[in-house]
């Protein structure tokens, strides 16, 4: 008997006598004999400590990025993060409750999500932000529908340098309104975004929104940013960001952004094979009433107490149902706790200094990969935090990750568009510093490539 | 009444330090100038101790449910098991990057290949995917794989409306809209789908029929068997909410029942943590005619290994980057395995005993629409209550001063001035009882202190319509409008 059901058989007996029934069986007089089912056959329930046992068994078949030298990164951080920050995801109160749609009895909750909007809002340079969607590839999402709806339009633009599995989302939200994506080349030399192509697409006028991101899939910093306002005239401009670059890099709103969305994973919690994470959401003031996603708002208690509570629920859809501006209910509310406690912890200075140490870090990465032959590091020339991408002269990317992590390195993120009928690609990877990268993990890394690239014979 | 919130009158986190940094962000080798941050972020400098303290006091103005009963129908607001917290925070299952080598993440890869396996157990559905972050996403994903599948067939151009009953939960027609349906609410009779009213709505124009079974009134649909036989005859989808799967665990599924597809929520029947509105995790479940359309990749086993398969040319792709809500997934696993066969069906048996106990108690009160028989949750309406001068908005209110959770509001929207009551198996008969005395005694107070009510949380009554009507969303908002500091002592009253 599981001891998360309380009570013994003589209280539940007497719950149903206490309701005119003698047999839990007749709890279900209302579900016709041909809808029932015989058994499940998911095997017997487990003592506690025997089912720990059986699941740190699989999970031992594991190898945690910890163990390697790793270079993993791009859209999931593999960074460190202080243990308060957890600490704090443990109070019950906060992991345990639901929405806080009872704003008298959700106070914490509610502030510490004004909070989180309040650093999304300072990071952006924007007006609004929203508290939380689900990850930051459904943010881009709702970002294109808020656009349809400020813009006429059939087409948004993105750049082909997005990792194939954000086009695929992006590809599902335009489908419902029947609306396409349209991805924008790069110069090969830089992996910029061609600003002639973006122009002669507006030049159509289909085209309802733009997305750009920073870094970009390269992990590149996107110059012609500065050039997209002027570019797309009043189209609305979406700016997909990291958070950790903008506490050192100019708000997108000074150039002109519109909406910018981003994936909060790094502030705070880590990867666990890609979920959770928290979609992060910002706006124009004016575009507020048809954005998606639940917002705190502050106010006052009758007794002229400060106070905070969702507002703008006449956007959602236990209000608006059909007419909804997004079929969100859940979102990422405790992800977005960790966002804010994180940042808190870390500090401005710390975090800005953090995103100066790994860019520096990244830089002798590079340079360390630049001396050997079979590759090019990095692949693009153009400015950088802490990714960038190499591309292999010879061989393929899988079979080079293959021998690294053979020799106990994770070097980086393939990309490439897994899916069997995908276009050639080139042999990319974005390779990315974090904290625990030192001098010894560079040598590892530098070492094992060399020798994976010396037993590939031939150029491509 | 002896409870009381705690009332910090925590000012926030900017107020705490007025040390803030000043002048550029640093500057970094490489990066042009016109990148670099002209004015350094905006957010306070404290120590980790002052953090700590902050986020601390704010939890303790939140309930949580190893604090206090929480009732909230449709949500199954059941204990989260501790076990579970336990085992998401191993190293082995938090430092895995999605885009590791599937040879380093074979341990990750078997817990879902054997929680898809578990679920279609469970759901009576061949296929899973876990991809979905929470319901309403599974319901999107789900209609995006129906409109997938009747764009094959050719009938897209024709099958463009979703039909639901007027009790469905919001998310399912704001799904709908998302995925490019017009929708149709059908109206319920005793609150049920009326077959009759579904017969004339069905034709070649349905693409599918949104249900959750039971339904929000808590009543089982005991016309499913015809009311799928319909929809299917029409040549249509029909598709699971999962939200209430709590209650028929064991008894029955959504195979059984004729359904095409399903979603379910991890967050409310495999009991991982709701977190304050997230994260979830939405499982779908699907038949084979629309499993091919399920999002990539999926997880196979080939011998002893599993990798992932791109290789599905139907599929309608990614619905969110990288494959799910893993850390919710091995939770939910945890729960599953402890539980077993015989675990999983006394959780639904125990959940409607509960709920059944306190209907019939509380019915003797308040009037309950519909049948008596519910199943994981029933309705009470605050009608009467109206020629007192007092709301179910103000009962509610009144019902946190008793240290208890509020019961869903006004929804749905079937029932006037409807109560909606979920009490999940992990509620002891002693926390029933004590739960229908509060609620008595909320009943049985005055008018004025129900109207007065909350007064024993950490904050009283808020204006949320003057809140909407004067929009204060960010610190920045809050420099803007010139507000003093916060706290009790601003003296503002709305």
């Amino acid at each position: 008997m599981v001891r998360w059901i309380p009570d013994s058989q003589r209280d539940e007996e007497e719950m149903l006598r206490a309701i005119g029934l003698t047999t839990s069986d007749e709890l279900y007089s209302d579900v016709p004999r041909k809808a029932r089912i015989g058994r499940l056959g998911i095997g017997t329930a487990q003592e506690e400590g025997e089912a720990v046992r059986a699941v740190d068994k699989i999970l031992d078949r594991n190898r945690p990025f910890s163990r390697f030298a790793n270079f993993l990164g791009g859209r999931f951080a593999t960074r460190y993060f202080p243990a308060a920050v957890d600490s704090i995801l443990q109070r019950s109160e906060f992991y345990t409750s639901y929405t806080p749609y009872q704003a008298e009895a959700s106070q914490g909750m509610l502030q510490a999500l004004f909070e989180f909007q309040s650093l999304w809002v300072e990071l952006t340079g924007l007006d609004v932000a929203n508290a939380s969607l689900y990850d930051g590839a459904t943010a881009s999402g709702e970002a294109l529908l808020l656009a349809r709806r400020v813009h006429e339009g059939r087409r948004f633009l993105v750049p082909a340098s997005l990792p194939w599995e954000e086009r695929s989302v992006l590809s599902n939200y335009a489908t419902g309104p029947g609306l396409t994506v349209v991805e924008i080349p790069f110069e090969e030399r830089t992996g910029l975004i061609d600003l002639g192509r973006i122009a002669e697409e507006v030049r159509t006028g289909d085209v309802f929104g733009v997305l750009a991101d920073v870094p970009n899939g390269f992990g590149h910093l996107d110059d012609h940013l500065f050039e997209l306002r002027s570019t797309v005239g009043d189209l609305p401009l979406i700016v997909r960001a990291d958070p950790l670059a903008l506490t050192v890099l100019e708000p997108p709103a000074h150039y002109g952004a519109d909406i910018v969305v981003g994936e909060g994973q790094s502030f705070g919690i880590p990867p666990s094979y890609g979920g959770p994470g928290v979609g992060l959401f910002a706006c124009r003031k004016d575009f507020v009433r048809l954005s998606p996603g639940r917002i705190v708002g502050a106010t006052h208690d009758k007794d002229g107490r400060r106070a905070y509570a969702l507002t703008l629920q006449t956007r959602e859809q236990h209000i608006r149902r059909s007419r909804a501006t997004s079929n969100i209910c859940t979102n990422e509310s405790l992800i977005a706790l960790a966002f804010v406690v994180y940042a808190s912890v870390v500090g401005p200075r710390g975090l800005a200094e953090l995103q100066r140490g790994l860019a520096e870090r990244a830089r002798t990465i590079a340079s360390a990969l630049a001396g050997l032959d079979g590759l090019r590091s990095p692949r693009f020339e153009a400015p950088y935090l802490s990714d960038f991408t190499i591309e292999l002269t010879r061989g393929t990317a899988s079979e080079f990750l293959e021998r690294l992590r053979k020799r106990g390195v994770l070097g980086g993120v393939p990309l490439r568009d897994p899916r069997p009928g995908a276009p050639d690609q080139p042999e990319r990877i974005l390779v990315s510093a974090t904290e625990t990268v030192d001098d010894k993990a560079i040598a590892k890394l530098v070492s094992a490539a060399s020798s994976a690239l010396a037993s590939t014979g031939g150029s491509k | 009444m002896t409870f009381r919130q705690a009332r910090w009158d925590e000012p926030p986190i900017w107020e705490l330090s007025a040390s803030a940094p000043t002048g550029r962000a640093p500057s970094i080798s490489g990066v042009p100038d016109r990148w670099t941050r002209k004015e350094a972020l905006r957010w306070p400098e404290l120590s980790e101790l002052e953090v700590l303290r902050h986020y601390t006091r704010l939890s303790q103005m939140n309930f949580g449910i190893e604090t206090v009963t929480y009732p909230l129908g449709s949500c199954t607001m059941k204990y989260n098991p501790r076990v579970s917290e336990v085992i998401a925070r191993r190293k082995t299952a938090t430092e895995l990057h999605p885009e590791q080598p599937v040879e380093t993440v074979q341990g990750a890869l078997e817990i879902i290949w054997r929680l898809e396996r578990m679920l279609s157990r469970i759901t009576g559905m061949p296929e899973i995917s876990l991809q979905p972050a929470a319901g309403a996403h599974g319901e999107y994903s789900a209609l995006l794989m129906i409109r997938a599948y009747f764009r094959d067939k050719g009938e897209l151009g024709q099958r463009t409306e979703v039909l639901l009953p007027d009790t469905a939960h919001g998310t399912n027609p704001a799904s709908a809209t998302m995925a490019g349906f017009t929708t149709r609410e059908l109206p319920s009779k005793s609150g049920c789908v009326d077959v009759d009213a579904l017969r004339a709505a069905v034709s070649d124009t349905t693409a599918c029929f949104m249900l959750t079974n039971p339904n929000t009134a808590g009543l089982f649909e005991s016309d499913i068997l015809e009311i799928a036989e319909t929809v299917h005859r029409a040549g249509g989808m029909l598709y699971y909410d999962g939200a209430n799967l709590n209650a028929i665990l064991g008894i029955t599924h959504p195979g059984k029942m004729g359904f095409d597809v399903a979603h379910l929520n991890l967050h409310k029947t495999f009991a991982t943590p709701h977190g304050g509105g997230g994260p979830g995790a939405g499982v779908l479940a699907a038949n084979a005619t629309l499993a091919p359309y399920l999002p990539i990749p999926r997880v196979v086993k080939s011998g002893r290994k599993f990798r992932l398969d791109y290789d599905r040319p139907k599929s309608i792709g990614k619905v969110r980057s990288g494959p799910g809500n893993f850390g919710l997934d091995l939770r939910a696993f945890v729960f599953a395995l402890i539980h077993g066969e015989e675990g999983l069906t006394h959780v639904a048996r125990r959940a409607v005993l509960n709920s059944n106990y306190v209907a019939a108690r509380l019915g003797k009160r308040l009037p309950r629409p519909f049948r008596p028989l519910v199943k994981h949750e029933f309705l009470l309406s605050g009608e009467p209550l109206l020629s007192r001068g007092v709301r179910t908005l103000d009962l509610a209110k009144r019902l946190l001063d008793e240290g208890v959770h509020a019961p869903t509001v006004y929804f749905p929207t079937i029932v006037p001035e409807a109560l909606m009551v979920e009490l999940p198996e992990t509620e002891s008969r002693r926390a029933l009882d004590e739960y229908v005395a509060a609620f008595e005694r909320a009943l049985d107070d005055t008018d004025e202190h129900l109207r007065a009510a909350p007064t024993a949380t950490s904050v009283s009554r808020i204006d949320e319509v003057e809140c909407a009507r004067h929009p204060l969303l960010s610190w920045k908002d809050l420099r803007a409008d010139g507000l003093p500091p916060g706290g009790a002592s601003d003296g503002r009253k709305p």
